[in-house]
Order: structure tokens, then sequence, then C-alpha cells
């Protein structure tokens, strides 16, 4: 009898253990092809993805109007015939789609596609970081993009009243800003403050839902009417038409982003409806977010199909993934790698140790706290599989332009002086080479120098203690005096660097620094509300060319953290958008620059980074480069 | 017995409605923003609408909307894994970590009680004064340093296991003897003082003035009762060792729930935080009802005192 029990509990155990075990992929052959991801995928849907690691994966599934050069990056022939035709005036460009250009299922990719996966990256709901590509170059995008969001908040405020939840200031606002306002039960009295609006409507004894029906059905009913004036176009299956808002230089460029991927009709069968309409009842577009998954079946889904050299054969969560050859890829036979697997190692020591011992091929970060190591070996040559790549990415911090106190102290940074003075004190030499020691370039730019073809970034400041001195002085503050105590935030990861410039600061100008570590989130949220004086921060570009960074600063963009606004800098990078030449159009850019990094001092660039990836010595046709894109068709592997 | 059960059953899920309360009040009171999942900005009408279709425009509708799916057993959406929800999440990671948790345990049970009571029967000896100080190292040893220490002797220096990752039996050993360690430490330690507790109490001696052996007075008499202590320990010791332990996969690279814990937490992912805390706080109630129950099958006179 005992004895029954044990033998029950121990096949038990192990039944258990088995089962949890067993994965196939586990079981598999090993792929052509291996590399680590640290932190696995966030998400595959490539209007909603912005990290590094994702994109990576988009960019071997999916194909573009274009794509990139595995060694220059610069644009060539994706599913489009390259170059596009462009207009005299650089406004319209018609792209040709190539006729072998497949789904892996083997359906044809037309312009429609990509029409609906364009439309998908801007609508809100679906829209998430990236919008601004679409917004900010293709014709009528951004008042589309405006009704649209104007009718989702009238929309929102609504529904919480027709639900009886109440509506806040904001709500108000939506509705004042909607044509819907001049119908609102008794709005011609009220004059008051938005909040006792609010309070006051939710009080009102109305059936909200006529009214809210009667805005959702004129939304829904304008909706493709609308988006018709948005400048892209499918006359024919095989011709896409897009219309910019200014000459575009970079355009081509943008095209191979994942963003700009296509997207396969069948998705339409997860796309949510509400009493029929293609949105949500806040007006959202809203897919079932399962839609990236290879094995999902739902409501006759076919499961993911995607355009791109690879197809999605396997996903695990948060353990790997494959990548097999789409075999009506229209370069399909020419492709060398074709397997190629994600394995997420959350810690990258692990990943470096798997490397070591050969359980991966490559490894496109190492971010770990021995990288100046790794960067002295890859350095010396000592490691020849061990590639440092200079990246399109700056390193720097805010100034807080705008507020005049922060957190009840005067803010002394609205004057540019001080910004400047701050800049000048800072050692940068030692800070990347005596304290980093990774390899990266120190900063006077915005722009990292020298991987823009043709653009030549100004110098900048260099290191000036008495200059710094003088100008704290002609600012009303000689050894510091009169000054708060100057709050500087950052995230724990940043601690040594902020460390250090503090101490600089402190000795060379005589002030006093707060140093404050918030972890990201709330760090991120300090950001935004301007609750800083000084905030690190870094940008990584998007698509090859200056504006990429100088945007940024631009008077009201959604990324101008210090609230810097110039109008000289505005109307340089607005001429700049309007220039056909290039040359003359990168020396208004680098003009504009001038005036970031030399004269108003928004920002302090620090440094422009330079990170170590790995590659076996056997793997043949990955390429170190500035934005770590790397197309694994090229890959070839000689074990 | 069954009442005992419905009691405890009854208990368990009071406790589980505070522990979802003090969760949920936690998760809206922090600071940040749980639609903010990347560096950049979102427009603000788009997030007022997600907040109404995700009903968290409203505490009270928020909190029952959730309690209302945790019920139903459908957690919602993971904020930070869209294409995710929370219950494939912890369907992919709860296995994984219940698999190494439950060798793990095992592994301590046949390591800790034995040691346990060789060093309660060769008291002060060497045996008993190594033990102890095993033990001291067991506990006050981090998993990150034992963990990163059997991978670079095991897996970097033999090769007699594959650096982290998850797939094959080959994988399983090494984490689940770093998991183990501070479980046989606290165990061992259990056991002997139970053990020296029993052996020198009046049915001992009876048993071995009746002539049983000692072997046979030791490992069925003592331990019978020195045990107990042990079987209340391994309750919430298997449910937190099953749970996942953030370091120990971290350190292996073991896709299991600990990491979620700690990572919804960090990106203020409401629904997978509170799924998490959930699944966790009700594998311990359970686990600790299973205890109890055993401990009444056990010791009869105990379902009384319960």
């Amino acid at each position: 009898m005992r004895a029954c029990a044990y033998i029950l509990v121990a096949s038990l155990t192990m039944l258990v253990v088995a089962l949890s075990v067993y994965d196939e992929t586990g079981e598999q052959e090993r792929a052509d092809l291996t590399y680590a991801n640290p932190s696995g995928i966030h998400t595959l849907d490539p209007a909603r993805m912005s990290w590094t690691q994702d994109l990576r994966i988009a960019l071997n599934i999916w194909e573009g109007l274009t794509t990139y050069d595995p060694v220059t990056l610069e644009p060539i022939a994706g599913v489009a015939l390259h170059p596009p035709a462009v207009s005299d005036d650089g406004l319209v460009y018609t792209f040709t789609i190539r006729d072998e250009a497949r789904w892996s299922n083997g359906d044809p990719v037309t312009a429609a596609d990509f029409v609906r996966g364009w439309r998908r990256g801007m609508e809100p709901g679906t829209a998430t970081d990236y919008a601004f590509l679409f917004t900010d170059h293709i014709q009528g995008a951004d008042k589309y993009v405006r009704w649209r969001r104007a009718g989702v908040a009238a929309l929102t405020a609504l529904s919480r009243l027709r639900d009886g939840w109440g509506i806040d200031g904001e709500d108000v606002e939506a509705l004042k800003r909607h044509p819907i306002w001049s119908e609102i039960p008794g709005q011609s009295e009220l004059e008051l403050d938005r909040q006792r609006v609010a309070d006051r409507l939710a009080s009102l004894d109305v059936d909200w839902a006529p009214l809210y029906d009667r805005v959702f059905h004129n939304h829904v009913e304008q909706l493709d009417a609308t988006f018709n004036d948005v400048g892209m176009k499918a006359p024919s299956p095989k011709t896409l038409v897009v219309t910019l808002t200014s000459p575009c230089a970079y355009f081509p460029d943008l095209t191979a982003f994942p963003t700009l991927s296509p997207s396969h009709e069948s998705i339409g069968r997860l796309r949510e409806r509400h009493n029929g309409a293609p949105i949500t009842a806040e007006g959202l577009v809203v897919y079932d977010p399962q839609w990236t998954k290879p094995d999902y079946h739902h409501n006759g889904y076919p499961g993911l199909i995607t355009n791109g050299p690879y197809r999605l054969a396997r996903w695990r969560f948060k353990r790997r993934a494959r990548l097999e050859v789409n075999p009506f890829f229209h370069a399909a036979d020419s492709i060398a790698c074709r397997t190629v697997d994600m394995v997420v190692y959350q810690d990258l020591n692990a990943a470096i140790m798997a490397y070591e011992a050969g359980d991966l091929d490559f490894l496109p970060a190492m971010d770990v706290s021995y990288d100046h190591e790794i960067a002295r070996l890859a350095a010396t040559g000592e490691r020849p599989d061990f590639h440092a790549c200079t990246l399109l990415a700056t390193y720097f911090l805010n100034f807080n332009c705008v507020s005049e106190t922060v957190n009840g102290k005067v803010n002394p940074f609205t004057d540019p002086r001080v910004r400047k003075a701050f800049a000048l004190a800072v050692d940068k030499e030692a800070i990347v080479n005596r304290l980093l020691k990774r390899g990266d370039r120190v900063a006077g730019s915005f722009v990292p120098p020298g991987v823009i073809a043709g653009y030549s970034p100004p110098e900048g400041v260099a290191c000036d203690i008495a200059e710094a001195r003088r100008l704290l002085a002609e600012a009303n503050h000689p050894d510091g005096d009169g000054l708060p105590a100057i709050e500087l935030l950052h995230t724990p990861r940043d601690g040594w660097i902020c460390q250090a410039m503090a101490r600089m600061w402190e000795e060379s100008l005589g002030v006093e620094i707060d140093l404050t570590s918030k972890e990201t989130k709330t760090f991120g949220e300090d950001k935004a509300n301007r609750r800083y004086m000084i905030a690190r921060a870094n940008w990584y570009a998007d698509y090859n060319d200056p504006t990429t960074f100088l945007n940024c600063l631009v008077t009201g963009n959604g990324n101008n953290d210090s609230g810097y606004s110039n109008p000289r800098y505005d109307a340089l990078l607005a001429k700049a958008d309007k220039t056909t030449d290039p040359k003359e159009r990168f020396r208004l850019l680098a003009r504009a620059e001038r005036i970031l990094v030399e004269d108003d001092l928004p920002i302090l660039v620090l440094l422009h980074y330079t990170t170590p990836i790995a590659i076996k010595p056997y793997v043949s046709g990955l390429s170190p480069n500035p934005r770590l894109l790397f197309p694994f068709r090229y890959v070839s592997v000689t074990p | 017995m069954i009442r005992l059960i419905a009691r405890r059953l009854i208990l368990g899920l009071v406790t589980l409605a505070c522990v979802y309360t003090l969760t949920f009040l936690m998760v809206i009171t922090v600071p940040g923003n749980p639609f903010r999942q990347s560096e950049r900005n979102m427009p603000p009408e788009a997030e007022r609408a997600l907040r109404v279709r995700y009903s968290m425009d409203n505490n009270w509708k928020y909190f029952f909307q959730f309690l209302g799916g945790a019920v139903a057993l459908d957690f919602g959406p993971a904020f930070t894994y869209n294409d995710w929800t929370c219950n494939q999440i912890i369907a992919e990671a709860l296995p994984v970590s219940a698999a190494i948790g439950f060798l793990a345990i095992l592994i301590a049970v046949l390591v800790g009680v034995p040691a346990g009571v060789i060093s309660a029967v060769r008291r002060n000896s060497w045996v008993d004064v190594s033990v102890l100080g095993l033990v001291l190292l067991g506990i006050s040893l981090p998993t990150f340093v034992t963990g990163t220490a059997l991978l670079i002797v095991f897996a970097v220096c033999f090769h007699l296991a594959p650096i982290g990752g998850w797939g094959t039996f080959a994988h399983l050993p090494l984490p689940a003897i770093t998991l183990s360690l501070p479980f046989i430490a606290y165990i061992a330690r259990l056991t002997r003082a139970g053990m020296l507790d029993v052996l020198s109490s009046d049915f001992i001696r009876t048993a071995r003035a009746k002539g049983a052996s000692h072997r046979r007075v030791v490992w069925k008499h003592a331990l019978k009762v020195a045990f107990l202590p042990v079987l209340s320990f391994l309750g919430p010791a298997t449910a937190q060792a099953m749970t996942g332990s953030f370091v120990v996969e971290k350190v292996f690279g073991i896709p299991g729930l600990g990491q979620h814990f700690v990572n919804a937490a960090l990106n203020l992912d409401p629904g997978l935080i509170m799924s998490t805390v959930l699944v966790f706080s009700a594998l311990l109630i359970a686990l600790n009802l299973f205890v109890d129950v055993l401990y009444a099958w056990v010791d009869p006179r105990i379902s009384e005192a319960l």
C-alpha cells in the first residue's frame, strides 16, 4: 500500500516534469543561424513596434517597397522596383510593385496591401511611436489623423456620459472641439471652468445614447471618404502613388522601415467591430492582437502571413522564435541561410557564455558590466569576432528650457547663458575615455558625424571652464551664487555618468547638484511633465537623415522634452524641408544644428554610442552597421 | 475532514479577495503611466480612449471588471507584450517554473531530511558540524552566486550541461539544484531540531527498550514525528519554488513565471501584476490546504484542532 503511494507520487512528479520540459523546438535540429535576444519580443505588429530587437525580426519577415542594402543601408529595390518615379517637384512618388512579389501563402502583394498596412500605422488604436512617419511626410495624413483623434475623443466622452460614469475636464475640452458641442443640451449657458462643466453635464437628466449614436454613425460614414484625401492611392493592383507634404530626399529610406510594411487582407477577419462598423465604441481601430502568431486561427484566420524573405514558423513566448525561408519570396532560391533561431537570454552574461561555448552564432548586443573589456578586445583585434558598431545614436542631457520653477525652486536653465556655462564645464573626454572606456565617441554635435553621407555637423563647444565661469557670472550667478540646488534626474543605469558630471559642475562652477535617480517609468512621467532641471536622454536615429535628430527640438514636437523653442531654428528646418537641392538642404540643416549645439544649448550632447557585437568567424554576410539592422537573407554559414 | 476542507476553502477565497484588493490599491497608487510602454509620448486622445476601453478610466469600474475576469479565469491583455494575453503568459511560464520548483523541492527533501537526521543522531560529531556548516552556507549564499558557480563549473568548464535556455531535459538539473540549495538547508535544520527533540522523548526510550533496532527507531518512530514541522514548511516552500525565482530564471535563461513578477511591476503592467500575484496566492493557499489535509491524515488529533 505504502509502496504504491510512493510509486504514484514519483511517477506523477516525472509526468509533470516531463510534460513541462518537453518543447519541440528544443529537439529540433539547430538552425543555420542562432542569435540571442536579451528581452524577448515585445510585439511583432509592425505598426506598433519600436524596440530594436522587434524591428530586427520585422525586417526579415516583412519587406517594404524598398529594403536596406546589407552593407551601406542605402535603400534598394524591395517589393517595388527601384528607383520609384518621382514628379519634378519631388512630391509625388509612383511605386511599381514587382510581379513576382508574393505573400507567404502565395498571394500576390498589391498596392492595396500597402495602403492597408500604412493606414494601420496611423489609425488611433493601432498607431504608436512611429505614426509620425506618416503624419509628417504624407499629404493629408496629419489632417486625417487629427480628425480621427477629435472623433475618438468626442466618442470617448459621450460614451462615458451615456454609461453614467461621469466625465472630466479633458472630456469637456474634447466635446468643445467637436462640432457636436452646439447640440449638447444647455451648452450655451455653460461659461464655467471645465471641471464644473463636466460635473454639470454628468448631472443632467438626459439620455445621451441618441447623441452618441448619431456622432458614431456620422464618424463611421465619413471614415473612408475622409481617408480618401490622404496621399496614398492604389490606382491599379501594382501601382502605389504617394503624395508627400514636401520634397523628402530620404523617403525611399523610410519605405524600408518596418512601420511601412504592407498588411495581408486576412487581418480583416480579426478586426474588432461595434454595431457592424469597423471601429470600437470609442472610435478606435483595434485588431485582435494575436494576429501576429503563426498558429492563431480564430474566426477562420489563417495565421500570420508575411511577405519578407522569411516567415515566422514558430514563436514561443520568451523562449525562442524560428524563422524559415518564405518559399514564395522573389529571391528565395538565393538565400543560403534557410532557418534562423532567435533565442531569449534574459541575462546577457549567460548569452555571452553561450556564445563562447558555441551555442550562439551571433550576438547583436553585449552591454554588460564588463563592456569596456569587450570594447578593448574588439579594438586591439585580440578578438577578431568582436566588432565595434558606431551607432547613429547620441547620449545627451535635456535642460528644462521653459518651466519657471521646478518642484518649487527657480529653474535657472531658462537662461541660455546658464545652459552654455554648464555645457562648457563638462570634460566629456574624461567621461568617455576614462570613466566608460567603451570606445564611444565624444560628441560635439547632436547628429553623429561621419555616418550620414554628405552631412557634416557643426563642431559644438569644447570644455572651457574659464569661459563657463565667465558666462555664469554674466548671468548674475558668479561662483554659483543665487543658484538653487540643481536637480539632475536620471535612471539607475546612468548613475556613473551623472555622478561624474555633478562632480565636475560642483568643482568648476561652485554649484550644488541634487542627483535624483528614478526607475524608468517614473522617470518617463517626470520627464514628460518637465519635473526636472536637467534630465538624461538618448536618441536613436529612425532613418538615415539629420532631421531624425533635429526634428526633436522643433517647437511643439512630441519628443521635444526640453521645451525648447526658437523661431529661427524652426524656420531653418522648415526652409530645408522645402529645399530639393541636397547640398543646400544639408547646409541649412547644419546651420540649424549650430544654433542647438553652439548658441542656445537646450541639450548637452555627451557622446555618440559605439556598441560591440559578436559574429562567429564562420558566419559571413552580417556587417556591423550604425543602425544595427541585420537582413539575414545575405548570410551564409560555413561550418 | 470535509468540514475542514470546506472551511479552509472559504477562508482561502476571503484571503484571495484581500490579496486582490491590496494589490489593486498598490497598482493604482504607484506613480507612472501603464499606457506609456516606450520612451515616446502617446497622443492623449488615444490614451483616454484606451483607458475607457479597458475600463481604466474609473477605479471602481476597473476593480470589478478585473475581478469579474479573474473569477472567470480570464485576466485580460498584457500591456507590455501586446500580442499575448495574461492567461497565455501564465500558461507558458507556470509549467516551467512548476517543473523546476517541484524537482527542487524533491531534491531538497531527499537530501535535507537524511542530512538532518544523521546530524541529529551523531550530534556534535564531525558529521554534525559539517552538515551545520553546509547548511549555513546554503542559507547565506545567494542563488545568483551558487547558480553562476554551478554554470561555470558544469556548463562552461566540463560541458556537462547546456548554458541556460529551456527545451530539453539537460536544461533541468542545474537550475533545480540551485533552487533547492536554500530549501535543503532549511529542511536539514528543521529535521535536525525536530529529531533532537523527539529522540529524547519517552516513546523512543520505550521503543529502544522493546528491542527495536537503532535504524528502525530513528528512521521510523522518530522521523515520523520529527517530520511534521518539515511538512508544514513544505506547503509554502513548494508554492514559492513552483512560482519561479527571478534570480534563478535570469541566471539560467529560463522562461518561467518569476521574471513576470518583477518585470510586470517594473513595466507597470496592471493586468500582469495582478494575475501573477493572484496565481501565486492561489497556489500558496491550495498547497497549504493540501499540507493541512496531509497533516490531519498523518495525525488525526490535528483535524480536531484545526
